[in-house]
């Protein structure tokens, strides 16, 4: 009982503390529970205007799961609070990441999100494939022809072996056709 | 074969480099139409019936005219890919999407559309239509539409759909409404998942589509009591169909059906619609094409250009009406 | 069997072993691109098939189905990006397998575990159709609804280390189900007035985002790790280790035969009960998700199990049980022949032909799966650093060619967030899919229960099937609960 009360109140190398990450989550996804089953589901599931039975609403399961998430997260922070889980070992690796390996990780997904249409599958590829290849440091020049002959090669096998059409690109289309 | 491949893969390069349309590009002239591929738009999933009716179409239009590629892009009812047809702009003079009654009841029970399903497409033909059956399971009592009604309407009664929105559901709601019969409405994700609850009796009826429920009327296992069609199918000879079978019950105008045709957008050029509805003409006339539709206990369409806006006008009318009596207009 | 000679007139073309061969490369290479389904391949080749004799075309696109089953686990292991939905159980171990140089000995597994299930399933199909399809349509909404009550039970099996949190991933996972336009009224639910959700999330980007993207988040958040040269070319699997996962995989067939066999369940479902029967049994469970061979052997017997079990209600009854039989059965009808019991009495030989092409696909699976691992398997060896910009590429094509649409470029980026915070905060990703899978399940065959019963609750228990999967579920239920406190009992020791 010495123990792990001990554990309980400080942190050491092998245990978080109190803000474990555990009593955090729990903390967090039972706020946005609460918020979900109080206000999303009232706000942004319509009631027909008249139904058979009430287990048929279309509210049920929404607010079935929202509970199930509230109560299972509350227990997750007492857990959390009187069992701080031990630390794990990956950490070491994700300290002092370079800044900008992430920001241009953020850029490629960018450019994913909202600029396929208009720098079309090819463009957005080439693109995003240089800003990734960037973000690793790769210095070869000959890598880099990687990422103009994978974008193209795999569209045009989307396209014709495939049929699966991928868009050509918006900014192109208009650029060519003036 | 190989000679289709080389022209579409022809075809996609000048469009993908995008480079040549510098000298291709720049108004359409009519006479040179279709000077690219074809692109047939299927507002729903690959695999549904809508999609392999498209396909076959799009398999006989290629022989006549030129490559016609199929797109799928499902959504939203079939609102969001007629959405897109309706936006226009540029390759839409090359664009075709194959509707169905999901265009009409689309936009009967779909919140603020972003399209007029009449004013903003241009109204090609009606390709293939396909007659629901009333069916009840061979168990249930009832071998008429009269006995049915009238049972209806002292107790309750469940009929399946493959979905919400879905023609079959439409049609057991008109029926509902026009008859003022007990029907609960049971929906079902696809008639895949439908028909064992139809079979072992657990839904007491349905308006299914002709081809998923004829090789079970045919093994005994449902009965058909009439076909919603306006007259009688010839694939059920002695079914009589629901307006004759329920005219004492204010069934005298019911007709549905589930009916494929193919729209585009408005600013079709005119000249680009009378060599594709020759075309078509063309594929209706064909031996393939003739063979195909008992197959799937078709018919051939009738109405062409106008007359189909027409017929889809009617149509829309008469699902809105039924989507506001039972509350699915939002 | 005076028209034996009939029957292999019939089958032994030319054309009928290449279309088998087709199909089934086909369905693999189509399979382990990530967001290219077999389905999709299927509705793709159909057109090609107008033409051919209605036995070639169907084995054509049988082929495309099971070799579409397979390939789906090859990218699922290689790169953690499931190729197919049910594939999303074979990454559990198969990625963590990968990870520590055996790539080649799960991809083996996978091969093998699938070409056993499968001719198991085509057994099944040939000699039990008739029966299993009396199950089926025995199958009505409430018998449905305890299927996937005891289905809910797996999520105890694969939350990883803290149940808790599994629970949390699969409520969470129900949450998303719901978006969309209600089932029965047709009202709106979270779908914040957009078209886009009006249909339900999109599955695939779903799936991907899940799985795939969190990887590659992972991956530029940390620093560059050396790459260690994995040489997959390493150790395949024995005789001797095939030999003990015999009985897991027999067991995952026939657990995806019985699924497979009632229309609307699918491959996914029959993959994870596989996967978790053979956790509850296995002696190494504490290994299961960190690279357990048997694992990868379950969920792959299971998933397979179910490919030739989906054509006997299609075939017996005419009742496609997934999307995939839906367009095979389009095939049928624009053939001219009805699958059911006509088909049976009108075209018997033809029906035995079409046997025979099942079982040899199962053997002509053997030979692509070799071949694909020798050359797929080139992928582990490829540096991180230039495979995982690549992987995100064929991620977010793939995720565009399902709907055409961007809005699902967005989701899949959306869901690999959220699959990254799991990540971090050791939430596991797959609970989260069984729930978004069984959630609408749920939910719809609650939903038709009580609208066929016209309010009457006693249908709930109202036979046999329901009795049996009501005890199952309990023992299910009572089974994880006691193996919750043990463990809790160990933690704490």
């Amino acid at each position: 009982m010495e123990t792990s009360e001990k554990q309980f109140v400080e942190a050491s190398e092998a245990h978080y503390g109190r803000w474990n990450p555990n009593s955090v989550l729990g903390g967090v996804f039972s706020i946005l529970a609460v918020s979900f089953l109080f206000y999303v589901i009232p706000r942004y599931i319509e009631m027909p205007f008249s139904m058979q039975h009430p287990l048929l609403s279309p509210q049920f399961l929404p607010q079935l799961a929202g509970w199930l998430v509230f109560v299972l997260s509350a227990l997750l922070m007492v857990d959390g609070l009187i069992n701080p889980p031990k630390r794990g070992e990956p950490e070491e690796l994700r300290r002092g990441v370079p800044v900008m390996r992430q920001v241009l990780m953020l850029a490629a997904g960018i450019v994913y999100a909202f600029f396929f249409e208009q720098l079309g599958a090819i463009g957005s590829g080439i693109f995003a494939c240089v800003l990734l290849f960037l973000a690793s440091g790769l210095r070869s020049i000959w890598l880099y022809a990687l990422t103009i002959i994978f974008p193209v090669v795999v569209t045009l096998l989307f396209i014709y072996l495939l049929n699966v059409p991928l868009p050509v690109g918006t900014l192109w289309e208009s650029f060519f056709q003036i | 074969m190989m000679k289709l491949m080389k022209t579409r893969v022809k075809g996609r390069i000048l469009c993908a480099l995008a480079a040549v349309s510098l000298t291709y590009g720049g108004l359409v002239q009519a006479d040179e139409w279709p000077e690219d591929n074809i692109r047939l738009v299927v507002p729903y999933s690959a695999g549904g019936t809508t999609d392999l009716l498209s396909r076959k179409m799009a398999d006989l239009l290629q022989k006549e005219l030129t490559t016609v590629v199929v797109e799928n892009r499902p959504g939203a009812g079939s609102t969001i890919a007629t959405a897109q047809l309706a936006r226009g702009g540029r390759g839409s003079d090359h664009m075709l999407l194959m509707a169905s009654p999901g265009h009409t009841i689309g936009a009967s029970i779909y919140p603020s559309l972003r399209y007029d399903p009449l004013e903003d497409f241009a109204f090609v033909r009606n390709m293939i239509n396909i007659p629901n059956v009333m069916v009840v399971p061979s168990s249930s009592p009832y071998t008429t539409v009269a006995e049915f009604i009238e049972a209806a309407r002292t107790q309750e009664f469940s009929f399946s759909s493959p979905g919400i929105g879905s023609s079959i559901h439409m049609s057991g709601e008109l029926f509902k409404s026009m008859t003022d019969s007990n029907l609960v409405h049971v929906p079902f994700r696809g008639s895949g998942e439908a028909l064992p609850a139809l079979l072992s009796g657990d839904v007491d009826v349905a308006f299914e589509n002709m081809p998923t429920v004829y090789p079970h009327i045919k093994s005994g296992k449902l009965r058909a009591l009439a076909v919603t069609s306006p007259t009688e199918s010839e694939f059920l000879p002695g079914v009589p169909t629901l307006q004759e079978a329920g005219k004492e019950y204010g069934l005298e105008t019911y007709e549905t059906y589930a009916w494929f045709g193919f729209i585009a957008h408005k600013s079709f050029p005119a000249e680009a619609m009378v060599k594709l509805q020759a075309a078509l003409d063309n594929v209706m006339a064909s031996e393939e094409f003739k063979k195909f539709l008992p197959q799937f206990g078709a018919e051939a369409g009738t109405v062409v250009g106008e007359d189909f806006r027409e017929f889809v006008q009617k149509d829309l009318e008469k699902w809105s009406d039924v989507a506001e009596k039972a509350n699915l207009k939002r | 069997m005076e028209n034996f000679s009939e029957v292999m007139a019939l089958f032994l073309s030319v054309d009928n072993f290449l279309a088998i061969a087709v199909g089934v490369i086909v369905g693999v290479v189509v399979g382990a691109i990530p967001g290219l389904t077999a389905t999709m391949a299927v509705a793709l080749a159909l057109p090609f098939t107008f033409s051919m004799e209605p036995v070639t075309a169907i084995l054509l696109l049988v082929g495309i189905y099971k070799g579409g089953m397979y390939g789906g686990s090859i990218t699922a292991i290689l790169i953690r990006t499931p190729g197919s939905p049910a594939s999303a159980c074979t990454l559990l171990d198969g990625y963590p397998m990968a990870q520590q140089g055996k790539a080649k000995k799960a991809l083996k597994t996978a091969l093998y575990s699938s070409v056993v299930a499968d001719m198991i399933s085509n057994v099944a199909l040939i000699f039990f159709a008739s029966y299993l399809a009396k199950i089926a349509l025995n199958f009505g909404p409430p018998e449905y609804f305890w299927l996937i009550c005891f289905s809910l039970t797996i999520i105890v099996s694969v939350s990883g280390d803290s149940v808790i949190k599994g629970l949390i991933g699969a409520s969470l996972g129900i949450i998303v189900s719901t978006v969309g336009l209600d089932a029965v009224y047709g009202t709106q639910r979270l779908t914040f007035d957009d078209y886009n959700l009006m249909d339900r999330v999109s599955f695939i980007p779903l799936l991907i985002g899940l799985f795939a993207i969190p990887e590659v988040i992972e991956f530029y958040t940390s620093k560059v790790a050396p790459h260690i040269r994995t040489a997959v070319s390493g150790a395949s699997l024995t005789w001797k280790e095939f030999k003990g996962l015999l009985k897991t995989i027999v067991r995952g067939s026939l657990i995806g035969v019985i699924i497979g066999a009632i229309p609307g369940t699918g491959a996914t479902s029959a993959a994870f009960i596989s996967y978790s029967e053979a956790k509850r049994t296995s002696p190494r469970k504490a290994n299961f998700g960190k690279g357990e061979i048997e694992g990868v052997a379950a969920a792959e017997s299971g998933n397979n199990g179910v490919a030739g079990a989906t054509l006997i209600p299609l075939l017996s009854l005419g009742i496609p049980g997934d999307v995939i039989t839906a367009i095979i059965l389009g095939a049928f009808m624009i053939h001219g022949l009805t699958p059911g019991p006509v088909l049976f009495q009108e075209n018997l030989t033809l029906v035995y032909a079409l046997f025979c092409g099942i079982m040899v696909s199962s053997f002509v699976l053997v030979f692509v799966g070799n071949a694909a691992i020798r050359y797929f398997s080139i992928i582990a060896d490829i540096p991180k650093t230039i495979l995982l910009p690549i992987v995100l590429m064929f991620c977010i094509y793939g995720a565009y060619a399902v709907n055409n649409s961007t809005f699902d470029i967005g989701l899949m980026l959306v869901f690999g967030i959220m699959g990254f915070i799991f990540n971090r905060t050791g939430i596991a990703a797959a609970p989260f899919l069984i729930g978004f899978i069984l959630g609408p399940m749920f939910e719809d065959n609650l939903r038709r229960t009580i609208l066929i019963s016209k309010g009457d609750l006693s249908i709930f228990v109202r036979g046999p099937i329901t009795w049996v999967f009501i005890l199952l579920t309990v023992a299910s239920l009572l089974f994880a609960i006691r193996r919750y406190w043990m463990s809790r009992k160990e933690a704490m020791a």
